[in-house]
């Protein structure tokens, strides 16, 4: 980080930080998501959005700031038999986003079964996170629409969070901003 | 079903799919290399529509591909290993060739060597095609022996002869002069082995049952035949070929036939064995990788297992016919289960001969399940009861009584009244030794869990971190229900120099019912100026040993002693986190050299 950056982040960050957990399956554009929100956030100094990424290995984690909160989000592999490593990180997240492949029509049960594991665990139950779900891969062909994964993922018997679904792409970034900036409105009501 | 199904059920439209095919000519495949298997299906076609090759990604028919003839096998395998991966070749199986895609295209066509005629039939030929002899009675009296020769040995153009009518035989025969030539073998199965590695992407080259009971290897490369074996000294026909092994090393090919029995071939074998015989026609076998022990599903309703040398190891009777047979592995469990569908729509999965699960599937429609990942298949299984019928109908293992048991019962019997009071005062003592370990933890606080008269509250700590400096979260939990709890303060107690706590003492606030309070402390280990060598040898996983214990005391106001206390044991810090000015001042190289 640069002297610039630092700057900026003090200045404007407001320096409420806060601690998002990356979830979703393997393959769903998790990284890509978190590497065009950075980007956009650092003006494209880094390799630019669209180069593919390989997939995750256990967790890493990425700063990015959005509607005046600085956002720690750790960025935790899918593949199914890491997929137990989740509920690590489950104690210290202040807000939840998951990303579904809203082209994969096959896999969205799986989707499902894993936010409902999530959103039963000890550690999340009873908890007034903000979820967040991105209908991701949305410019793909045969991609459902976010109303569709919603009814799918079976959100709206989720009562005790807030939740809000938007569709985006990654790779284009489009329709993130809309999403972060829900969820930078649900933290800073809530904090 | 009793609990919760293991199963996702995949809702994408597959309701409208309409299959009518057997279970040979249905295959996966990851056919574009995206690392996402497919589905490819060798379908009949119903009524006017032909038989087509079905490609399905997911429960979505993404390719479609006319056949030339009804198929009768579709396999699918890697037939060069090159780099980046090939794309596999789909090889589907019909009377008497075989045709190889690769990318969707047809690429090859592999045809069976022919056999020489029957003289017998090409006699009759000579004379059924002498313009000379082509009235009613000649004819009908050719046809007539024609059709006393067995039918296996006769050539297609023989076989298609006899089915005509009289008028359209006279005609065929107005216009073809030339004789049949040779007849064309007929494949009844196909399957595939691995050449010489059993990597997922390994080479593999195919293996043909013919319906002279011959098994016929192909090149990898050129499809050309490299071996042919007679799966038995006696006439068999196979219908099934299931291979385990590499075929450069070592392999067993197992053969259902149709004459109720499974035949083995070996390598360098010149002809197969028989196996085993069964009672009733064979309808699907299946064979373990593993241990080589094969399943044979019969005509009778039964399920049975058999050892590689052909011993039944148990049997099982079906409430329906069952029509396929299929082994299932789950490697993150590491086991294989076998399916076994019935004519009913019901498919059992099966641990051993155990059954494990239900799933029913109504005919022509494609059903997608994906196991959880929490899923496994332990004998408390959803859905079926018969199991627990079947533990319960085996008998107790009940071991034979001992002599040291008989001479215990003798003395129970010579002395009971001495033994029932060494009993009582053995029970006596540990009850007061349980008292007294109660009442010592009372009195010095040692305990994190507050019970009965003592405050309600619970006492956690974490460490987390990888040194020097780690931070312990400790976590206070008022497990009242009604009661708040007040006035509580914690205190850190070092019992070594070894460690330096940054805020030794926090008032905590009021806590309310079932809530908790969590605070991160920073602890950090201090070394001294002379590192002992000794610290880099330490296991980091492990504890750093008695000097690394540090107790946790919740203390409440007006009260002498803790409420509760805890012990953390700090984990050692990794040697390579330790501070490196430290490692410049000390001189333990001297140390080492005083030693």
């Amino acid at each position: 980080m640069g002297l610039l950056d630092k700057l900026s982040s003090w200045m404007g960050g407001g320096g409420k930080v806060v601690t998002v957990l990356v979830l979703g399956l393997d393959n769903s554009g998790k990284t890509t998501m978190l590497r065009t929100l950075t980007t956009t956030e650092q003006e494209g100094q880094r390799q630019g959005p669209g180069a593919s990424s390989v997939p995750t290995v256990g967790q890493r984690q990425e700063n990015f700031q959005s509607g005046g909160v600085s956002f720690r989000a750790w960025d935790v592999s899918g593949a199914a038999r890491l997929r137990s490593l989740w509920e690590r990180h489950y104690r210290h997240c202040d807000a939840v986003i998951f990303v579904v492949d809203s082209a994969d029509h096959l896999r969205l049960v799986v989707a499902r079964s894993e936010l409902e594991l999530m959103l039963s665990h000890p550690d999340m139950s009873g908890r007034r996170l903000p979820l967040l779900v991105l209908a991701n891969k949305s410019d793909a062909p045969h991609a459902l629409s976010a109303p569709h994964v919603a009814s799918a993922l079976g959100l709206e018997r989720i009562t005790d969070k807030p939740w809000h679904v938007c569709a985006s792409s990654a790779l284009s970034g489009e329709g993130l901003g809309d999403g972060v900036s829900w969820l930078a409105r649900q933290l800073r009501e809530k904090h | 079903m009793g609990s919760m199904s293991r199963w996702l059920d995949v809702e994408a439209g597959a309701d409208d799919i309409n299959i009518n095919t057997l279970p040979t000519n249905v295959t996966f495949s990851d056919l574009q290399n995206d690392n996402e298997v497919k589905l490819i299906i060798g379908d009949f076609g119903r009524g006017d529509d032909g038989p087509r090759l079905k490609i399905f990604k997911g429960a979505m028919q993404i390719s479609d591909l006319t056949l030339p003839d009804l198929p009768l096998g579709v396999v699918s395998f890697y037939a060069v290993d090159s780099n980046p991966r090939p794309q596999p070749v789909i090889a589907v199986a019909f009377s008497s060739s075989v045709h190889f895609y690769r990318n969707l295209k047809l690429f090859y066509k592999y045809y069976l060597p022919s056999v020489e005629l029957n003289a017998g039939e090409l006699d009759i030929w000579k004379q059924l095609t002498n313009p000379s002899n082509h009235n009613e009675v000649i004819i009908l009296k050719l046809t007539e022996s024609l059709h006393n020769m067995p039918h296996k040995v006769l050539s297609i153009q023989s076989r298609d002869f006899l089915t005509l009518t009289f008028d359209e035989q006279l005609e065929y025969l107005e216009n073809t002069r030339e004789l049949p030539k040779r007849r064309s073998g007929e494949i009844v199965c196909i399957s595939s082995i691995k050449l010489s590695s059993v990597d997922k992407h390994a080479v593999s080259c195919l293996v043909l049952g013919t319906e002279d009971g011959e098994v016929i290897v192909l090149d990898s490369q050129t499809f050309t035949q490299t071996n042919v074996v007679n799966i038995s000294p006696v006439k068999k026909t196979p219908f099934q070929i299931v291979t385990t092994g590499v075929y450069n090393v070592d392999y067993r090919i197992t053969v259902a036939t149709r004459e109720k029995s499974v035949c083995l071939l070996k390598r360098d074998w010149k002809a197969g064995r028989i196996l085993f015989n069964t009672d009733d026609h064979i309808i699907a076998i299946e064979v373990f990788t593993t241990d080589n022990s094969v399943l044979v599903i019969c005509a009778d309703k039964t399920f049975s297992c058999y050892n590689r040398k052909g011993r039944k190891q148990w049997s099982l009777i079906l409430e329906h016919r069952p029509i396929c047979l299929t082994l299932v592995p789950i490697s993150h469990l590491g086991m294989t289960l076998s399916a076994v569908a019935l004519v009913s729509g019901h498919v059992t999965l099966y641990d051993g001969k155990y059954p494990r699960d239900n799933i029913f599937i109504r005919g022509g429609h494609l059903l997608l399940k994906i196991l959880k990942r929490t899923a496994d298949f332990n004998s408390n299984s959803t859905g079926i009861e018969s199991s627990e019928a079947n533990i319960s109908q085996r008998p107790w293992l009940i071991p034979k009584k001992s002599k040291l048991f008989l001479e215990q019962a003798m003395r129970e019997r010579e002395n009971p009244k001495a033994m029932h009071e060494a009993f009582q005062q053995e029970l006596n003592r540990l009850r007061l030794l349980t008292a007294q370990t109660l009442l010592e933890a009372y009195r010095k606080s040692d305990n994190f869990v507050g019970a009965g008269n003592m405050e309600p509250i619970r006492l956690s700590a974490e460490v987390e971190g990888l040194g020097p400096v780690f931070v312990v979260t400790l976590i206070v939990h008022n497990t009242s229900s009604e009661r708040a709890v007040s006035g509580l303060s914690v205190l850190f107690q070092v019992i070594s120099t070894g460690y330096r706590v940054h805020t030794p003492y926090i008032k905590v606030p009021l806590i309310a019912p079932g809530n908790q309070l969590k605070f991160p402390i920073k602890v950090e280990e201090v070394f001294s100026e002379n590192v002992n060598p000794d610290v880099f040898f330490r296991n980091v996983t492990g504890q750093a040993g008695d000097g690394s214990v540090i107790k946790v005391l919740l203390l409440k106001e007006g009260k002498v002693s803790p409420v509760l206390a805890a012990t953390v044991t700090m984990p050692p810090t990794d040697p390579m986190m330790i501070p490196y000015d430290k490692l410049e001042t000390s001189n333990f190289g001297q140390n080492i050299s005083q030693k």
